[in-house]
């Protein structure tokens, strides 16, 4: 009972004896038990008396008791351990075969090296360069992974903190399966906080191991790094869908709601009348201290709360009134424009130099997560005043502070002292000074050479030297906000800056509005498109996802869901994409959020929130499988990812992928047979998975009917592929949508939109049409008499329409084996 | 002439590093030698221009002299069709790099494999490392870079050339040095 006591007084509350599932579980379990018996028991008392003393509300969690609401029967793989799906990772990366772009033929991890892994080469560890790309690979994932578990377990505590582990979880009404994800990779469903803090336990464990595959002298395969990777991407969607889960239940958010608020957007949409906050980052719990706090004290009126990044999306799911300035490619103009009184940092993906430029604009930061700390005094157990009159006074550029309760009041105390003294201070140059410097240009290029997307700026410079900043403000409209130029100029000169004040008239009116994160989609509307998904009658569902590390300032996102709306696929949106998307106007000047139903139907355009949103994008193909196919999910990944890989014509893209999280949110995705499409700079991701449409063995499928193995078409041809250009992105995007169990009449939709976009873009009628007609009834109609003769030419037979597995099990009667 | 050093910052390489291109003739030489060669397109093609013609353009006329098979990537092949060019084949940057790794794989069958293969028209980073994939993986391969900027995964690249020079020696490869083997 000490222990127990210790615990209630470190957390001035509710105790519990945890965690529940140690770290060896799974096997263990499965040898014991099953996990449908599972569930804590609980004793609750008012007043408990002991030999040691007495306690007032104590509450006492032992072990479990039977789950008796769920008869959903186990299935074979639940809490699966890094080697459990193996078998299904070597199916899949036999057809889709890793290809591999070092970055560098070298390795430098351990001190045998530098290794030179050229021409076969090995290592002094035995890694030749196939396996050590493989590792880097991991390597990311595993990064990625870790990014959003300490996210979610950041959250799962701090929410028990706040309300108590019993804390029921919900995605709102008409969602009986709330956390599809978990329940087909654990058996679990998270009933409250403390179910969700078990199943995070799980995650963690499960990424400590692949995590240390990567050190010298473990994994020694690519194809089992490879696996890992799979791994660690299924991980990382299970705690995603934790952290979502948790926020939406106790934070307010939209739950499943297709028509969650349209908020405002852009630069413009802030109030300068006001004291502005500015929060960047991933984790909405002290963005949504600061808004609390503001609403609780009348402050709304004084202050204006924004968000950069996914923090924007969660702030504005928590309050429609908040603000979001864009994504986090706009952090570095924000800040220099002065148009902030506070930043306030959280945590993934900020510039770490966030407190350099903002101490130029006189901009008190404030970090509050323990990830990035930034280097500032920690004042977490300081007095709040004493706080405050340090950052109005400008006696320090910033403070860190681990207390989430008291960020809010700090913050919005700071903004509102500091607006008045510090006058929207900005660093932008003006354009006569902009002139005048850039007549002293030395015409060296490093601003080009260093620029990721090769963008004209010693050109542009040389023309703002004579008076024309034409050619800055086309620079800063393809501009990623790196600020590589800068670092690259030999005179130091802002450039970045440079192409701000150039296009300051562009984005000082800057406003749009967009659909915050609706969070899951409901049982209801998979229950109303699961068949026309499955059939291909619904084309696709496209998610674009991800980061803003565009290669063309990001108009292609806009253009992409609009093409494919049109078309009636299913268009989902994440993170930055969901933010860049909403950027372009129509001619009456609304967004596509504006213009387009967020319900997940075809034709809509559903933002399902932020990075940690992204499992309700996986979560709908699960569904599909477990409420319109009956699938049972619970434990059983490989059944519904070989339903995925063969039934579910979605497709991910990720146009500005920049990030670890990124390439292991796709790593998930490619492990429930989900393809997915990067833009030019994901190729930095240095490995492709790609399947060999010229290779007839590679394609093919077990008729679960008869057992007998069946040739396909090469449907979904790749499983991670990079394009150059957005026009080839929408030709491969609709491609990617077979599967092959598409029926004749969503077959023939799917290949009329891929033979369309094929002869807009491609200039000719695709000669692999041939190989994806199946049957007559496969022909789209319109184009039967083309189609005819290229039939002909290619010695076109009947093939047949399986019941496609590649699971040798999944054949009825469990086939041969 | 600019230094043979990797025009993008901090591309940089492991110990193998291109041969820099000096004279166009060695274009030839390799040419010469090589028993099925390649020549791989980006979409960059379609917006560069050299002079007054285009590089597709200064592309067919090259496959003509030298009868190399072009493969183009992206909506890159619609130049192509557009001007009722035959010997052209469509695939994906990441798709034909992959596709010149395996030693058995051909763009046009009873050749024999790739021996020689040319890049010209992407993304500076990604032909960095469509390069790589080539260098590490198809190691009996030479590639020739014929962009602007020094590849240092190539066999042979120009060392970040300025336009015009740059300009002078494609003309000099795609035209004036072609004619028939």
């Amino acid at each position: 009972m000490q222990n127990l006591a210790e615990a209630s007084k470190l957390k001035g509350e509710t105790a519990t004896i945890s965690p529940i599932f140690p770290s060896y579980y799974a096997r263990k379990w499965k040898e014991r038990t099953t996990l449908t018996e599972q569930k804590r028991a609980r004793i609750r008392a008012d007043r408990l008396d002991t030999g040691f003393g007495s306690f007032r509300n104590v509450e006492v969690s032992i072990g479990r008791v039977i789950d008796e609401d769920w008869d959903e029967p186990m299935g074979p793989t639940p809490m699966p351990e890094v080697t459990t799906l193996r078998d299904w990772d070597h199916k899949l990366l036999k057809r889709y075969q890793p290809s591999y772009m070092p970055a560098c033929q070298l390795c430098c991890l351990c001190t045998f090296g530098k290794c030179d892994l050229t021409g076969g080469k090995r290592g002094a560890c035995g890694l030749d360069i196939k396996g050590q790309s493989a590792r880097i690979v991991l390597a990311a994932a595993n990064i990625g992974c870790a990014a959003h578990l300490a996210h979610a377990r950041h959250l799962v505590d701090h929410l028990i903190h706040e309300f108590g582990p019993r804390t029921p979880l919900t995605q709102g009404e008409g969602v009986d399966i709330e956390a599809p994800v978990s329940r087909l990779v654990t058996g679990i469903r998270p009933r409250s906080l403390e179910d969700a803090s078990s199943i995070i336990d799980y995650c963690e464990t499960q990424l400590t191991h692949t995590l240390s595959a990567v050190h010298t002298g473990q994994e020694g395969s690519w194809l089992d790094f490879e696996s890992k990777v799979l791994h660690a991407g299924m991980i990382d969607q299970v705690g995603m869908e934790i952290a979502d889960l948790v926020q939406i239940s106790t934070m307010g958010f939209p739950q499943s709601d297709p028509e969650a608020p349209l908020v405002e957007a852009g630069i413009a949409s802030m109030d300068q009348s006001k004291a502005t906050i500015l929060c960047i980052g991933h984790n909405v719990v002290p963005a949504a201290a600061i808004t609390d706090y503001s609403m609780e004290h009348g402050l709304q009126d004084k202050v204006d709360v924004s968000g950069i990044c996914c923090t924007a999306w969660d702030i504005t799911r928590h309050d429609s009134k908040a603000k979001i300035v864009g994504p986090i490619s706009w952090q570095l103009r924000f800040v220099r424009s002065g148009l902030a009184d506070v930043l306030v940092v959280d945590e993934q993906c900020i510039r770490t130099d966030i407190p350099l430029h903002a101490a130029k604009v006189k901009t008190p930061v404030i970090a509050t997560c323990d990830k990035s700390c930034m280097g500032l005094p920690d004042r977490t157990n300081d007095d709040v005043d004493a706080i405050v009159a340090d950052l109005v006074s400008f006696k320090v550029p910033g403070v860190f502070i681990g207390d989430h309760s008291k960020v809010g009041e700090v913050v919005v105390k700071t903004a509102l002292a500091v607006k008045p003294k510090r006058k929207k201070k900005s660093s932008l140059p003006s354009k006569n000074k902009i002139k005048e410097l850039a007549q002293t240009c030395r015409q060296c290029s490093e601003c080009r050479r260093a620029c990721p997307n090769d963008q004209p700026v010693m050109e542009a410079v040389l023309a703002a030297s004579e008076g024309n900043f034409g050619p800055l403000v086309d620079v800063y409209d393809e501009c990623i906000g790196c600020a590589r130029c800068e670092s690259a100029c030999p005179n130091e000169y802002e450039l970045h800056s440079w192409m701000v004040t150039a296009a300051k008239d562009r984005w000082m009116n800057e406003s749009f509005k967009v659909r915050t994160g609706r969070g899951a989609i409901k049982d209801t509307e998979i229950r109303a498109v699961g068949q026309p998904v499955v059939f291909g009658e619904i084309p696709g569902v496209i998610a674009h996802v991800g980061c803003a590390n565009y290669p063309d300032g990001g108009r292609a996102i806009h253009d992409m869901a609009e093409e494919f709306a049109k078309r009636r696929f299913i268009i989902v949106l994440s993170g930055c994409a969901a933010m860049t998307v909403g950027t372009v106007k129509d001619e009456e000047g609304k967004s596509i959020y504006e213009r387009r139903t967020g319900a997940f139907d075809a034709g809509g355009v559903v933002n399902v929130g932020s990075c940690v949103s992204n499992p309700h994008i996986a979560g709908a193909a699960i569904k599909i499988a477990s409420i319109f196919a009956k699938r049972n999910l619970r434990g059983n990944y490989e059944e519904i990812a070989d339903y995925i890989l063969n039934r579910v014509g979605a497709v991910g893209i990720s146009w500005g992928a920049m990030s670890q999280k990124a390439a292991s949110i796709a790593s998930g995705f490619w492990r429930l047979g989900v393809p997915v499409i990067v833009g030019p700079h994901g190729t930095k991701y240095r490995r492709m998975l790609l399947g060999r449409a010229d290779k007839a063995e590679d394609w093919k499928v077990y008729d679960a009917r008869t057992g007998n193995q069946v040739q396909i078409a090469p449907a979904p041809e790749h499983l991670f592929y990079a394009v150059e250009t957005m026009e080839e992105c929408m030709v491969m995007t609709a491609k990617l949508c077979f599967r092959p169990n598409d029926t004749s009449r969503g077959r023939s939709i799917k290949l009329s939109h891929y033979i369309d976009l094929h002869e807009r873009y491609y200039g000719y009628f695709p000669d692999d049409v041939h190989s994806f007609i199946r049957r007559e009834s496969d022909i789209p109609i319109t184009l039967k008499d083309k189609i005819h003769v290229h039939m002909k030419e290619h010695k076109w037979q009947e093939k047949p329409i399986p019941d496609p597995t590649i699971l040798q099990r999944m054949v009825y009667g469990g086939g041969d084996g | 002439m600019m230094r043979a050093e990797p025009w993008q910052t901090a591309e940089v390489c492991g110990p193998k590093k291109a041969q820099s291109l000096e004279k166009p003739v060695v274009v030839k030489a390799l040419l010469k030698k090589a028993k099925h060669p390649l020549l791989v397109v980006g979409a960059n093609s379609l917006t560069e221009q050299t002079r007054k013609k285009s590089m597709i353009d200064y592309f067919i006329e090259f496959s003509e002299n030298w009868n190399i098979p072009i493969v183009a990537t992206a909506q890159t092949i619609k130049a192509f069709k557009e001007k009722g060019f035959k010997n052209v084949y469509s695939h994906n940057a990441m798709e034909i790099t992959y596709l010149l790794t395996d030693p058995e794989w051909m763009v046009a069958p009873k050749k024999g494999p790739h021996d020689l293969v040319m890049t010209f028209g992407f993304p500076y980073y990604m032909e960095w490392l469509m390069l790589s994939a080539l260098v590490n993986f198809s190691t009996e391969m030479k590639t020739v870079s014929l962009g602007r900027y020094f590849q240092p995964h190539a066999s042979w690249s120009f060392p970040n050339l300025k336009k015009q020079k740059w300009n002078d020696a494609l003309k000099e490869i795609l035209t004036k040095n072609g004619g028939k083997k």
